[in-house]
């Protein structure tokens, strides 16, 4: 051993090289504040391997970035980890800049003869900071598209060259396969070369000064091997446990594949640049230019920090404290500003709503992904724009929701709001529905609904204009035709029979009767008992009843119940009662949408506007459809919660908004 | 610490030493002409190759477009909506919808795709305004406030009047409206019921509106 050692030190110098790197004095003794710098070693180097990692199965291109990002986190040997790790390791490596550069500041390790090496350091700060932002992008989901789109626009309102700036890192006009191929170019790259570079620097400079040491006489002097590399050591692998266990506990987020076409309300930037976006939002900021805001302010500031050698120098120990007092302020401000944003965005409950949306698609995009027909050629973004559980909601939210609400939501977990009144205090009351909650529609509660109580079923129709309008013209002594669920011959029908139809004589025969009607419908997912299928069949047509209700049968009036839904429906055999054929399906749903006014469906009675293909294209339609009655690929992902008791009890009285007149009151 | 730094200049020093004839400056010049040719040419075409995005002439392919797009693609690139203008609510309610177009994306042409989405709104004087729902703030999403009858950007929270004006500080202009042509059967026809717009986005942060080509 000895002889190979002797034979490498005469050629290399081996002995000489380990002992300048270990043996480096440190006065005053080891210690714990002069961690900081060796865990952003170490981290960049985890980096690195982690980063080179993920590079050998990552593919930058708009219709690959995602995909395999997915491929990586979901189907790969410690894909998940690894991801993990670089996304983690990425925020500890900010954190711990920010620790270093406060405390090189309040130790004075800037000043001269340390000037340069401070300098070399903001250099680093920035191609970290350049790193975080080139990585951000890569995953190609919609959270880094909206939150990168964000930073390219900033750096257009650069003076001067903005423009040409965001097009180079763009790499176009807008975003597409060369702004992925850019910036990982800088990503894995450009950048980790220039950091090494700047990192070398750094540390031959440091080497060159020593540490900045306050206190020689805090223990004796001692060399950087062991004493200071075990406290080094404990250090990283603190750092090492923390990333770790946030991999494994709280593996990386990968929302939904990028879609420009698409509205992404949850966009935020990552945690660590929340204080620049809070301060964008404060209108006085924005008042002064969107250049003040995002370069000048955010320049100035490094400006000042960059000259602090020079502040130190010109102004002594005042200029000393001057800084001290200054990164004490940038720290309470960024912490301030951090903390502001988090609870604003908390207690803002379309922000929540957002959240939860995004959630749900990036859940849905990764359980499409890996399901049976994996991705196409054409990339994840099309799995969800023909997916109906992710385009159903966002259907009904922006063309029914105006009426009709989805378990007391409006399709995508919002509850509907009045508009705050003048003067009031505090989120405005909910606003009443004027049409059915189709959150069950189809099911069998749907059907119970219907035959049980046909007026609480419907209730919610009595809110709207036109029916209040209507049982007042009808007051009058006008012949008006309308849907009432508190006076119409179905209406009569389940009042009438109500106590039959419950009474235990038939209690089998009305199970039945909605399992007949359920299994017309026939949404996907969902079984069916044969035999009571036949037997509410024969109920509901020949009406063999017992008790009152024997010999009323459903056919006496919706004469085509039982049948299916015509595939060319028209009114011929319109019985002036809306037709039951194939009620509740797909089929019949669509064509409801498109004509509620049609004598086989309400008639002139009918009040909900006619969907033509020029509001509602068929492929929207189609997608609605299919989410209305649960026909699409099995899915694990929580859907959005029933809010229909916090509707009703909303509704009930318990509104959050004080009247204008109490509000003026108090003042 | 400062002897180590006295060492290194003396080392430097005597390396430098010898007295070479005259000819050694000609020399000299030359290498570092050399040496920097060959730091310079590689650097100076890579440079060029990274600025392609600025310089770059040629543009492959033409304006054939798909099938599905060139039947609703006029030659001024206005495309026809398949809402027409008697389902835009008439109280001024804005619907939202996703404009489908193809598209180049460096080596690829993606047909029939979609490639933004519109606020449109009937005013009350039946005519029909278009604005791109990007935000000229930043580039997130404008969204419309039922609550509010505005629209709203989530993120810096940017809001617009329906008419697209601008309503707060945030944003440097209002929204982007879109050239909107109503048309009969192709033909324009201010009473017409077909909407045929000119999809375009815009630079954000500017207070000027400057489409992006």
């Amino acid at each position: 051993m000895k002889m190979l050692i002797d034979w490498m030190d005469d050629r290399v110098g081996i002995r000489g090289m380990l002992h300048e790197a270990l043996y480096e004095r440190v006065p005053g003794g080891a210690r714990w504040r002069y961690v900081w710098g060796s865990t952003l070693v170490f981290t960049f180097l985890l980096q690195v391997i982690t980063g080179f990692m993920l590079w050998s199965a990552y593919s930058p291109s708009t219709r690959t970035a995602w995909e395999s990002v997915y491929f990586i986190q979901h189907e790969m040997f410690l894909g998940s980890i690894i991801r993990g790790l670089h996304h983690y390791a990425a925020q500890a490596m900010v954190v711990l800049m920010a620790i270093h550069l406060v405390q090189v500041v309040i130790d004075g390790a800037y000043k001269a003869p340390r000037e340069v090496n401070f300098w070399l350091g903001i250099v680093l700060m920035m191609i970290v900071l350049g790193l975080s932002l080139t990585g951000y992008l890569l995953p190609w989901d919609q959270k880094g598209y909206y939150a990168t789109q964000v930073t390219t626009n900033i750096m257009s309102v650069t003076p001067i060259v903005g423009a040409e700036v965001q097009t180079l890192a763009q790499g176009g006009n807008e975003y597409g396969h060369l702004t992925l191929t850019r910036f990982f170019a800088m990503h894995a790259g450009l950048l980790p070369a220039s950091l090494v570079a700047f990192l070398a620097l750094h540390i031959m400079v440091f080497r060159r000064h020593g540490l900045t040491v306050h206190d020689e006489k805090h223990a004796p002097d001692t060399t950087f091997w062991p004493d200071q590399v075990l406290k080094d050591a404990v250090a990283c692998l603190a750092v090492l446990t923390a990333v770790l266990a946030l991999a494994v506990l709280r593996p990386a987020e990968l929302s939904a594949p990028a879609d420009p076409a698409v509205k992404f309300d949850a966009a935020r930037p990552e945690w660590y640049f929340l204080f620049l976006f809070r301060f964008l939002r404060f209108q006085a900021v924005e008042a002064l230019g969107l250049t003040f805001g995002a370069i000048i302010v955010p320049g100035v500031i490094m400006g000042i920090i960059a000259v602090m050698p020079i502040t130190a120098r010109l102004l002594g120990n005042f200029g000393h404290f001057l800084n001290r007092a200054f990164i004490w302020l940038m720290a309470a401000g960024v912490v301030a500003l951090t903390v502001l944003a988090a609870w604003e965005d908390a207690n803002d409950s379309d922000h929540q709503a957002a959240l939860a949306e995004s959630h749900r698609d990036a859940k849905r995009a990764i359980e499409l992904a890996s399901g049976p027909d994996r991705i196409p050629v054409d990339g994840a973004v099309s799995l969800l724009r023909r997916d109906p559980f992710t385009q159903g909601p966002r259907l009904f939210a922006q063309h029914c929701s105006s009426c009709h609400r989805w378990n007391g939501h409006d399709g995508r977990g919002s509850l509907i709001r009045d508009a705050v009144a003048d003067g009031a205090i505090g989120e405005a009351p909910y606003t009443l529905p004027v049409a059915a909650d189709l959150g069950n529609f189809g099911s069998r509660d749907w059907m119970n609904g219907i035959v049980t109580d046909y007026s609480e079923h419907f209730r919610w129709i009595q809110n709207a204009g036109w029916y209040q309008d209507a049982v007042q013209r009808s007051a009058d002594g006008e012949e008006v035709e309308f849907l009432n669920p508190a006076g119409s011959e179905m209406a009569d029908w389940t009042s009438g029979m109500t106590e039959s139809l419950l009474a235990e004589e038939n209690s089998g025969n009305l199970k039945a009767l909605i399992e007949f009607l359920a299994s017309e419908a026939g949404h996907a997912q969902q079984e069916f008992d044969p035999a009571l299928v036949e037997l509410g069949r024969q109920l509901a047509i020949d009406g063999n009843w017992a008790g009152d209700l024997e010999g009323t049968s459903c056919a006496g009036c919706h004469d085509t119940i039982g049948e299916p839904f015509p595939e060319t429906p028209d009114d011929s055999n319109a019985s002036g009662y809306p037709t039951m054929a194939g009620y509740g399906s797909a089929a019949w749903l669509k064509d409801f949408i498109r004509h509620p006014d049609a004598d086989r469906h309400y008639g002139s009675r009918n009040r909900m506007p006619a969907y033509g293909s020029d509001q509602l294209t068929d492929a929207d339609l189609d997608l609605l459809v299919r989410w209305m009655t649960g026909d699409y690929s099995p899915t694990e992902v929580a859907d959005y919660p029933n809010q229909l008791a916090r509707l009703n009890a909303g509704l009930a009285g318990g509104t959050t908004t004080e009247a204008p007149a109490a509000a003026a009151a108090e003042e | 610490m400062t002897n180590s730094s006295d060492e290194v200049t003396s080392e430097v020093v005597v390396s430098v030493q010898p007295d070479y004839p005259r000819r050694g400056i000609v020399r000299q010049a030359i290498t570092a002409v050399l040496s920097f040719l060959l730091v310079a040419v590689p650097g100076t075409l890579g440079g060029l190759f990274f600025l392609d995005p600025i310089l770059r002439r040629k543009k492959s392919g033409g304006n054939s477009d798909s099938g599905a797009v060139q039947a609703r693609k006029d030659s001024e690139g206005y495309i026809r909506l398949d809402v027409t203008r008697d389902a835009i609510p008439a109280d001024g309610t804005p619907v939202s919808v996703t404009v489908f177009d193809d598209i180049d994306d460096a080596w690829n042409r993606f047909s029939n795709v979609p490639v933004g989405s519109i606020w449109l709104r009937r005013g009350t004087d039946g005519v029909v305004s278009a604005f791109n729902s990007i935000c000229p703030h930043l580039g997130c999403s404008v969204n419309f406030r039922r609550a509010e009858n505005d629209f709203f950007c989530p993120c810096h929270t940017s809001a617009f009047g329906l008419d697209g004006e601008k309503t707060n500080q945030i944003p440097p202009r209002g929204m982007d409206s879109l050239d909107v042509s109503l048309r009969t059967a192709g033909e324009t026809d201010s009473n017409g019921s077909e909407i045929w717009v000119r999809f375009c986005n815009f630079r954000r942060a500017t207070a000027e509106k400057i489409e992006i080509q």
